[in-house]
């Protein structure tokens, strides 16, 4: 006679077919930058990345909202009132605490915690962790790099006399305004993923970031004023993703160093960042 | 297909001067193979090669009938990886913590969510699964270490050192877990300590390593196998009233040692001394216990005769 039980384990298998590596980067992207940005954290952790992302958000909102309120008392012209091309400049100490705040958080608390060792017997190589926090890193940035200024182009295209003829009178913008935005959040995610990769603890990631950021400003200012060379400019590692962002627009000028000046030294910073993150995480040890 | 969850043959492993695998050639295929050897005696180094973590400087090693070097990433999300020492992130919860390491390991997200309940349950944290890991207790957090490892439902999982740091209840709940895997779940385990007594109680064979060789590999139930018929036993009070007693049931008994009986059956009934008291094999213990509360003897040491598992390990190792 047969005797068969029946257990009640409570366990099922999964026996579906398992996702591939493009899907475990990816979620390794998407739940970091959620919880950079406080995501199923405490009230307090969300408050600044939350705050930052609305003062980004101001200007626009300040414009088109005197637009929709007084446009009949006062004509305000958004081309001049707040150009495309400055928006970014306007914010950018916005940008810069919001890169302050978010990089540290998606890779320090990760070797605090030790937590590269469950990640590394994953599916994941190193390289994929690289490039997880890196999108980890660049999506919340754009909250406050891109979408601001697609709220405003967006805002133009509805308030317009005539919205489709200002969206093709205006279509180069779009584009420019979407590069702008990806190329300033890569600048500042990389600086701050490079730097935060050097130590485990936040405050010393903060810290090395925002010294990274400002000392170079205020020396290559300096330099570029006493010795007279205003080349020197392009030292100013916080000012780089800025110009070269108005450098997109058509009448970009200045004092300064000239686009491919500010493009080479956008190239060197991101190639560096870049390095620097790929070698850390290759010696790791788990 | 290949039967042998892990196939290692020639593996050498150089960290420096460090010698930590010597041509190591095992095949483990038994549902719960433990790995025991001092510290530094190259555990943690060829579970790392088993991952795929750590590349052999010679030899090969198959993980579930793959080349764990070639296909490294594919072997690592197949299996489960319990590390030794504390790898958890305090911040997050136990429930987002499990359900993201499953979405690491391929599971789609709706059901990376219903594992991770299972799971959690299994490792009796269902009701702290929402709580941070930071307030977790060293026997929750192995728990939670536990849970990530089996979320996916591996065909195997590794598990570096299950009872390090546990006091003796999370030791015990940790070791019936361990055992659970293998016995009720289906899941092959491959299970490193130092502790003998740990892989004894969960493993159904064992693997010695010392100095990064392998000394010995054998099934944990040997020593019954061996001594089959055969009971060491130590008594204290009337020894030869209890001898009388033992023999009055039909066993033989022979000195073993200073005060150490050797107790054995009848294997042929034709030998049986009295008559109507046959004792069988299966029979022995109770002979025993029933020999000793006759004569009023205190038994101090009851197993089965021959070298222990210890023992024989203690000499393997040596």
């Amino acid at each position: 006679m047969t005797v068969t039980r029946v257990h009640d384990v409570r366990f099922t298998r999964f026996d579906g077919e398992l996702e591939g590596q493009r899907q475990a980067v990816w979620s390794l992207a998407r739940w970091s930058a959620l919880r950079s940005m406080g995501a199923r954290r405490s009230w307090k952790v969300k408050l600044v990345p939350i705050a930052l992302t609305l003062v980004a958000f101001g200007p626009a909102i300040v414009v088109l909202g005197l637009r929709a309120l007084f446009s009949a008392q006062i004509p305000i012209n958004i081309a001049t009132a707040l150009p495309y091309k400055n928006y970014d400049g306007l914010i950018g100490l916005t940008i810069l605490l919001f890169a302050a705040v978010i990089t540290p958080e998606l890779l320090c608390p990760d070797r605090r915690d030790r937590v590269l060792t469950l990640y590394f017997a994953t599916a994941l190589t190193r390289t994929q962790y690289v490039v997880g926090k890196i999108l980890a890193a660049i999506l919340p940035l754009l909250c406050v790099t891109l979408f601001p200024v697609w709220f405003l182009y967006a805002g133009n295209v509805l308030f317009a006399d005539h919205p489709l003829g200002y969206v093709q009178d205006h279509k180069f913008d779009l584009l420019r305004i979407t590069a702008a935005g990806i190329a300033i959040a890569v600048f500042y995610g990389l600086a701050g993923l490079a730097i935060a990769s050097l130590t485990g603890r936040r405050a010393f990631a903060i810290g090395g970031y925002l010294a990274f950021m400002t000392v170079p400003v205020i020396v290559g200012g300096s330099l570029a004023d006493g010795l007279g060379r205003p080349g020197l400019l392009v030292m100013a590692t916080a000012a780089i993703p800025i110009h070269v962002a108005e450098s997109l627009y058509p009448g970009f000028e200045g004092d300064g160093p000239s686009a491919a000046a500010w493009a080479v030294a956008y190239l060197v910073v991101v190639v560096g960042c870049l390095a620097v993150l790929i070698r850390r995480y290759r010696a790791v040890e788990v | 297909m290949n039967d042998a969850i892990v196939e290692a043959t020639g593996i050498s492993k150089r960290f420096g001067q460090v010698e930590a695998l010597r041509d190591v050639t095992v095949t483990m295929s038994d549902r719960a193979v433990g790995l025991l050897g001092a510290n530094g005696a190259g555990k943690s180094t060829l579970m790392r090669v088993m991952l795929g973590l750590v590349r052999p400087d010679q030899g090969a090693i198959r993980v579930l009938d793959m080349d764990a070097a070639r296909r490294s990433w594919d072997v690592r999300r197949r299996l489960g990886y319990m590390p030794e020492h504390d790898c958890l992130p305090l911040g997050m919860t136990a429930a987002d913590f499990v359900v993201h390491m499953a979405q690491l390991r391929g599971l789609p997200h709706r059901m990376a969510v219903l594992r991770a309940s299972e799971v959690l349950f299994h490792v009796g944290l269902e009701e702290e699964r929402s709580r941070l890991i930071s307030t977790f207790s060293v026997g929750m957090r192995q728990r939670t270490n536990l849970a990530q490892a089996i979320v996916h439902s591996p065909r195997l999982v590794i598990l570096d050192e299950p009872t390090n740091g546990l006091d003796p209840a999370g030791r015990e709940e940790m070791l019936h877990l361990v055992r659970r895997l293998s016995s009720e779940l289906g899941i092959a385990v491959l299970m490193s300590s130092h502790l003998l007594e740990d892989i004894a109680r969960t493993c159904d064979s064992v693997v010695v390593l010392r100095e990064g060789e392998v000394v010995v590999k054998r099934p944990i139930g040997q020593d019954e196998i061996e001594s089959r018929g055969e009971l060491h036993v130590r008594v204290s009070g009337d020894r030869a009233a209890f001898l009388a007693a033992l023999r009055t049931r039909g066993v033989s008994v022979r000195e073993d040692g200073d005060e150490a009986l050797l107790v054995m059956a009848h294997h042929n009934q034709s030998e049986t001394k009295v008559p109507g008291t046959f004792v069988s094999s299966e029979g022995l213990h109770d002979a025993v216990r029933d020999a000793a509360a006759e004569a009023g003897a205190g038994l101090r040491e009851l197993r089965p005769a021959g070298p222990t598992l210890e023992d024989s390990l203690i000499e393997a190792i040596r």
